[in-house]
């Protein structure tokens, strides 16, 4: 995908968290954003989802520009498919229903079809003996996977991970991840704000650092990870790659 | 396990208080919402012709008298379960009510009257029995006991208050209130402009004090006690205290005022 | 064998130890009773009663038809209160927060006088069954809102959001995610309301509406037998009562889930 962030900038409550945030990327498949907690990693990347208004600044996918109206912004996010750190699912609907809820009613399928797609992709995930079962029944791990899984049915153009392995221990961490290499295989484009940066260099093509709002440093993942440039980049991974 | 125990305490507590102690007062139930007979004075103290009455019956017997406020409906009930002696509210008495307790000898003679609303086209008891008609009776009264048993076309309201029967007939949702003939005169007079009285009695009554079945030492000391208050012109001095502007107003219409 | 486990998992106690203590329960409060009338020394006459039986049929139907009529319109009442407090037109939700105020901050009863003696006049409502089913409904609807209210905040926004991220619009997230939970969460406390109404509906018997309360208390000044009244009465709305208590608790454990 062609990715383009131009001058983004937003406030919450007089509080500065994104400052001109510039970034253009020709042909990218996996976007890695990391970066110190509170950086604006996951507010970017909430605007590029269509959930939050940018204060100024544009956003381009793919040639087409985000216009942030409600009524737009309702069409850019049935193309984009968003996984949360945690309460993706609905609890009052079993996994099976989570998924074929947005088939249904947002995209148009019918019933049948609907849970025909939702099958196909529990099966591909492993997930097809927890069809029937409300998120309550399951593990984190499988709460995740059922959620990537609803993302990844609607066919987006897009797929957005916030985190989404920090409120899961190890082991759940690991299926989800394989779920997420699984994706990177199948050719699908994403922009995945994580910790976990072994995995992040694995998955990703292209890396931007954030800390206080502003991009530190941009860039192929292994020139990044390898030999960072930006001093701040290079005690953040320090850091995070102590242990 | 603690609670289980304070609980089984408590309880055996509330039981051993409930034993009945034996009582050297006379306790007077009466309804103390029934000006001038039971009413409460500005400081809320028990007063009217029935209070006065009660405590003449106290000094006449050496006991010292309580008045116990208790509705119109209860008073035959607390009789019968001895939370009070007597009853002393202005209470007719009736062969039903005969049954569940002894009455003594009359003190009062009166009859049931109506109070009429404005808009209503009643002028008698005859015109209210007819299909339309809404009349209005304070529950547990013989004006309730009247309307259970004649009327059968119109409509009965049975009330709590005397006052709630009062409004219905003023604002005219009532076509009638069948009550006694002096609250009836005092209603009218409060309520001029929208309602009008039929001041002969259709139905005569006497009132007398209750007391419980089978009490029959009390009830010949009450009967001796009237009969002693009358010869003193005792009921005649309640009449002018209270009962001085009725006793007129009585006299200039031309009704016989027995008191 | 008297005593359950305190392991907040464990297995409740059989069956037939359950319905053994039960009846131990029930025997404690039966022989309480049995004590206090025995003090009392009471007289029962229950022979009068049955010849008003019909008068408690027909007062006990009344009931669970004002009841339900009552419920119904309070349902409607609460739902349109509860999201007009919400709304962005100003007056409206600044007169649903002055509403939900005053009638939960004020007696029924004071409510019901006002409401028929007062506003119904002024209006020209005569009809008093209309009124006092209008007073409770309003009156209900006050409580259903702010139970509905609450139901519709709880659920989480993280769910809203997540609803917006996969492309519900506003009334789709209403219609799909925030209705079906609300429901779920609101309805054992709508259900315990309805208890409440049936309960509530006792208090109609104030302005003479012709329900259950009303008759047992009208039988009771025909027979001056007043337990032999009331405890039918209770009796009369246990069975009302009981299953919807009931179903609450089925419904309770049914729909729990954890968040």
């Amino acid at each position: 995908m062609k990715l383009s962030l131009a001058a983004i900038t937003k406030r919450f409550d007089g509080h500065l968290v994104l400052s001109d945030v510039t970034l253009a990327l020709e042909k990218v498949h996996t976007l890695a954003l990391i970066g110190p907690s509170g950086g604006g990693k996951s507010t970017l990347l909430r605007i590029i989802a269509g959930l939050e208004f940018p204060d100024s600044g544009a956003v381009e996918i793919n040639g087409e520009h985000v216009l942030f109206q409600e009524e737009a912004l309702l069409r850019h996010r049935r193309t984009v498919g968003t996984v949360f750190q945690a309460f993706n699912l609905f609890p009052h609907l079993t996994a099976l229903q989570n998924i074929t809820l947005p088939l249904e009613k947002v995209h148009g399928h019918a019933t049948a079809e609907a849970e025909q797609i939702a099958r196909q992709f529990l099966a591909r995930f492993r997930l097809e003996k927890h069809g029937e079962k409300k998120p309550a029944e399951l593990s984190g791990g499988q709460r995740q996977r059922v959620a990537i899984a609803r993302a990844v049915s609607i066919k987006p153009k897009l797929l957005l991970f916030d985190e989404p392995t920090s409120a899961l221990d190890p082991e759940m961490t690991a299926e989800v991840l394989d779920m997420i290499k699984q994706l990177r295989e199948e050719g699908r484009d994403f922009i995945l704000v994580t910790h976990e940066m072994g995995f992040a260099r694995q998955v990703a093509d292209q890396v931007a650092m954030l800390a206080d709002g502003k991009i530190m440093e941009a860039g192929a993942a292994a020139q990044v990870f390898e030999s960072p440039a930006n001093p701040a980049t290079r005690d953040f991974l320090a850091k995070v790659l102590k242990y | 396990m603690k609670l289980a125990w304070l609980t089984l305490l408590a309880a055996l507590c509330l039981l051993s208080a409930c034993s009945q102690k034996p009582r050297t007062d006379l306790v007077v139930g009466m309804e103390l919402n029934y000006p001038p007979f039971e009413m409460t004075d500005e400081q809320g103290h028990p007063s009217g012709v029935s209070v006065d009455l009660a405590e003449a019956l106290g000094k006449y017997l050496g006991r010292s008298v309580r008045i116990e406020n208790t509705p119109f409906d209860g008073l035959i009930p607390a009789l019968k379960t001895g939370r009070i002696d007597l009853i002393i509210s202005s209470m007719t008495a009736t062969p039903e009510r005969a049954r569940s307790i002894d009455f003594s000898d009359f003190y009062v003679k009166t009859g049931l009257c109506l109070l009429i609303a404005r808009s209503s086209s009643v002028q008698s008891i005859e015109d209210l029995d007819q299909p339309g008609r809404v009349v209005a009776v304070k529950n547990g009264t013989t004006g309730h006991t009247y309307a259970a048993q004649n009327i059968k076309n119109a409509r009965v309201l049975v009330l709590d208050q005397e006052n709630a029967c009062v409004l219905e007939v003023v604002e005219g949702k009532a076509d009638a209130f069948i009550y006694d003939q002096l609250s009836t005169y005092q209603n009218w007079r409060h309520h001029e402009d929208t309602t009008r009285p039929v001041l002969r009695p259709f139905q005569q009554e006497s009132w007398a004090v209750g007391v419980r079945k089978g009490d029959t030492n009390l009830l010949s000391q009450v009967n001796a006690f009237l009969k002693d208050f009358r010869a003193k012109g005792g009921f005649e001095a309640l009449g002018d205290r209270h009962l001085k502007e009725q006793k007129e107003a009585f006299s200039k219409l031309g009704y016989p005022f027995y008191f | 064998m008297f005593i359950a486990s305190n392991e907040p998992d464990a297995a409740p106690p059989p069956t037939r130890l359950r319905a053994l203590n039960f009846a131990l329960a029930l025997l404690l409060v039966t022989l309480l009773f049995y004590f206090s009338f025995q003090q009392v020394n009471y007289h029962w006459d229950w022979a009068g009663i049955y010849k008003y039986r019909s008068k408690f049929i027909q007062g006990w139907f009344n009931t669970i038809l004002i009841s339900l009529a009552a419920l119904a319109l309070s349902i409607c009442i609460g739902l349109f209160f509860a999201l007009a407090q919400r709304s962005r037109v100003l007056p409206l939700r600044y007169f649903s927060k002055l509403y939900i105020e005053v009638v939960r901050g004020t007696p029924l009863l004071v409510q019901i006088l006002i409401f028929f003696y007062v506003v119904a006049n002024a209006f020209g409502v005569a009809n008093r069954y209309l009124v006092g089913i209008l007073t409770l409904a309003c009156f209900s609807g006050a409580y259903i809102a702010e139970i509905i209210r609450a139901g519709i905040e709880s659920v989480g926004r993280s769910q809203l959001e997540s609803a917006k991220a996969i492309g519900l619009t506003r009334a789709q997230t209403y219609r799909y995610v925030v209705f079906p939970q609300a429901l779920r969460q609101t309805l054992p406390p709508l259900a315990g309301q309805f208890v409440s109404l049936i309960k509530d509906s006792s208090l109609l018997s104030i302005i003479s509406i012709n329900e259950f309360t009303l008759n047992a208390r009208e039988v009771n000044s025909y027979t001056f037998s007043t337990l032999e009244s009331y405890l039918p009465l209770a009796a009369g709305y246990l069975i009302l009562t009981l299953p919807v208590s009931l179903w609450t608790r089925h419904l309770e454990k049914r729909h729990r889930y954890e968040t």
